[in-house]
This record gives C-alpha cells, structure tokens and sequence, in this order.
C-alpha cells in the first residue's frame, strides 16, 4: 500500500522533531488536515483535490517542523550577526596576511624561487582564509542554537575617531622633509661616506649606479613631491591620485628590486669592508648560514621583503582612502 | 494594497496571540479556532497558527487536553489563568495604542 500524501506529509514534517514530541504532533496534523480536507469537501470538492489544496496551503514541511521545534531559519541571527562579522573581518585582516608573509619569508630564506614561493605562500593564505572563515561561523552558528552570551557590549567609548585621510598640511611637510633627507642622504654617501674608513669614502649604494639609476632615483623623488604637493592641492584621496600613487610606488619597488636581485644595488667594496671589520666572528656567522647563501643574501631577501611590504601597504592605502573618500562624498 | 503588505504584516503581528488567548477562553481546537479566526477578521496561516498554538502552551498561557469522545481525536486548547492575565495586559496595551494613534490624527485637524 502507499502512504497517502497526507501521510507522507506528516512523516516529512515529524522527522526532525524530539521524539516525545513526534507522537502529539502526528495525532495533532492528523485531525487538522483532516478537518480541513473535510471542510473542503463539504463544499463539493474532490476529495483528492482537497487534500492537495489543504496541504499546499501548509506549506514546506521543513518551514512547519521549524515551527513546532522552535528553531531558528537562520545560520546567525541579529543577535549575533555584528559580533560575528567584527571578529571575521579582524582575523581576516590579521591572520592570513601574517602566515603570508611568514611563509613567504621562510621559502626565501632557504632559498625557493621568487614565484614559487609566492604561489605557495598565496595558496597557504587562502587556505587560512577558508579555515578561518568555516570554524569562526561554526562557532557563531552553536552559539546561535544554544542561545549563550558573547559578553559583547557596545558603548560609547568603542566609538571610533574621526579619521584623518593623510591629505593635510602636516603630511605633506612630512613627505617633503622625508624626501630631503632621503636625497640628501644618497648624495652625502656618495661623497662623505657614513661612516670612518682610515681612507677615501666608501660609498653603501654601488657607484656604478651613478649617474643613470640615481638619476631615476632622484627624478622618483622629485615625483613623488609633485604628488605630495597633488594631494595637497585636492585635500583628498581620489581614484586618480590613488592610481598616481600605486605607479610611483611600483616603480620604486621596481627599482629597489631590479637592483637588489642583479645584486646590483649595494656596492661590493662596502661588502667586503664589513666582513673585514667584522673579522672572524663574521665569517663563522657567514659559514652558518652559507647553506642559505651567506649573511648578505638574508639580509638582501629580509631588504626586498620589507620594501615589497612597505610599498603594498603605501599602495593599498592609498585605495583605501580613495575609497572612503568616494563612499563620503556619496552620503 | 500589496504594496504595504510588509508593514501592514509587521503592525498585525502579535495580534493573533490576543485573538488566541481570547477566543480560547472557552476550549476550542486547531481547525476550528483557525476558521474562528478568519471570521473575526484574523487572516492567519495555518502554519503560523499551529505551532503558535503549541508555543503558547509551552509557555504556559495555554493548556491543551485531548479529546477522545468524538470519532476524530482532537487537541483542545484552552487559556490558562497566565493567559487570561497576558490577554488583560495585551488589551489594555492595545486600548492605550487606540488613543495614542487617535490623538495623532486629532492634532493634524
């Protein structure tokens, strides 16, 4: 024989409720649906038909289970929902870029291809990511069902500062002066030298830089003031200045890398200045790490690592600000 | 007026508990109370109504009994002594909307 549909109605809806309950309910949709068939029917309607209509009208059988279970058809509910997504959008911003950069940075050291390593330190973060993202809800969907307190309060106090967008008086007087020093220190290695030698200077950017990459240096410098000077000018983030600003960073870092890579960037008399000075604490130090290619080719990735990082952020920022600027000038 | 059929849905909700707790006063059971519902102008969903139904005896303002005389069995609901007194708050809360809705015309005229 098979189940009517009423039946099988029934059995859908009492499946994911408690036991004790499934009995009373059952008995419970019996005589409802029952009635209602009957009411239908009264009225000259086809018994197949009526029970069709009644049970339509009732609706999802999940929807009504729900109903007599008293749970929520939701993953997070308003109560949790802010909690939640505050806490996400912090690990997020933290957690994935962190193992990033540890994962990155280790690769280099002992020695793994540029690209390699960052596919593989990428493909690592977005796993961290995943991770993240599956057992943070995880944890917000039991809270969910058992109802228990996060202890979270908002207050006044947690009201964040107006923020500033980095395009006043102040910060263009800071990149000036940091410009300066930054020019001025090239050209006094160049000449001077930073530090005693008992002889003529020894420069620590290579001297064969001069006059064609310097030059590009300097002419990164004096753009990089006009673009203060840009900024300045408009008082705010925009998507072109943000757009200006990620060229000039990039090809900063393009400098700094193309040199570094070619080991072209720091002059080699100074290398070999220092291992003498450094006498033979140094060249244990070196034979240590020889397996990773000696002290100076950490230092060289440790140099790269922090530029690539700095001019990421700088640009990142940058769009950052941009941005806010945008959704601000919306509202 | 389907276009206010959110909002209209939101100021009804919770009237149809007060409707429930009164019209239980005397015992009443699922499909009879759902027509007595329509009747009194209370436009519910069956599948609204019954797990409310249950909701409200878990939350003692109703108590149910079974009824085995008749060739049907059927749950009877009835308001319990917590029911009647939450029906009293809800219609002196509904009574105090009245004027507070009435006194915002009055102003404007």
């Amino acid at each position: 024989m098979t189940a009517t549909l009423t039946e099988r109605y029934i059995s859908a809806t009492i499946r994911s409720l408690k036991p004790e309950l499934q009995d009373d309910v059952r008995a419970e949709l019996e005589a409802l649906i029952a009635d209602a068939i009957e009411a239908r029917t009264d009225q000259g309607e086809a018994a197949d038909e009526a029970e069709r209509e009644v049970l339509s009208e009732l609706g999802d059988p999940g929807l009504l289970a729900a109903g007599y279970a008293d749970r929520p058809l939701h993953l997070i509910g308003p109560k949790y929902y802010l909690t939640w997504w505050r806490l996400l959008k912090l690990l997020l911003w933290i957690v994935p870029v962190c193992v990033v950069g540890a994962v990155l940075l280790g690769q280099l050291l002992s020695g793994a291809e540029v690209g390699e390593s960052l596919v593989q330190a990428l493909a690592i973060g977005l796993q961290v990511a995943v991770h993240l993202v599956f057992w943070t809800t995880l944890v917000f969907v039991v809270l969910e069902r058992t109802g228990a307190d996060t202890g979270m309060k908002w207050d006044v106090d947690q009201l964040p500062e107006v923020q500033e967008d980095g395009a006043g008086r102040s910060e263009l007087i800071a990149s000036l002066v940091f410009l300066a020093i930054a020019a001025v220190a090239v050209v006094w290695d160049a000449v001077r030298g930073f530090f005693p030698t008992g002889g003529e200077p020894i420069a620590i950017l290579n001297p064969g830089l001069w006059p064609w990459w310097i030059g590009a240096l300097f002419g990164l410098m004096v753009l990089e003031a006009v673009f203060a000077f840009a900024l300045y000018a408009q008082r705010r983030w925009t998507t072109a200045l943000a757009a200006l600003n990620t060229v000039l960073a990039l090809l900063f870092a393009a400098w700094v890398l193309v040199l570094l890579l070619g080991g072209e960037l720091v002059n080699h008399e100074f290398l070999s200045f220092i291992a003498q000075a450094g006498g033979e604490e140094f060249a244990s130090g070196n034979a240590d790490a020889a397996g990773n290619g000696g002290v100076f080719r950490i230092l060289a990735v440790l140099l790269g690592f922090g530029i690539a990082i700095g001019v990421g952020w700088d640009i990142a920022d940058g769009w950052r600000k941009a941005v806010r600027e945008r959704r601000v000038a919306r509202v | 007026m389907e276009e206010f059929d959110t909002q209209l849905q939101e100021l009804r909700r919770g009237t149809v508990v007060l409707a429930c707790l009164q019209l239980l006063r005397g015992a009443g059971y699922g499909y009879s109370l759902l027509e007595q519902l329509g009747d009194h102008g209370f436009s519910t969903d069956a599948n609204t109504l019954y797990p409310l139904l249950r909701r409200l005896e878990k939350q003692g303002y109703l108590t149910s009994e079974w009824n085995t005389e008749e060739a049907r069995p059927r749950k009877f609901y009835r308001t319990s002594l917590d029911g009647i007194r939450l029906a009293d708050a809800l219609t002196t809360e509904w009574r105090s909307l009245t004027t507070a809705i009435a006194s915002l015309t009055k102003e404007e005229h």
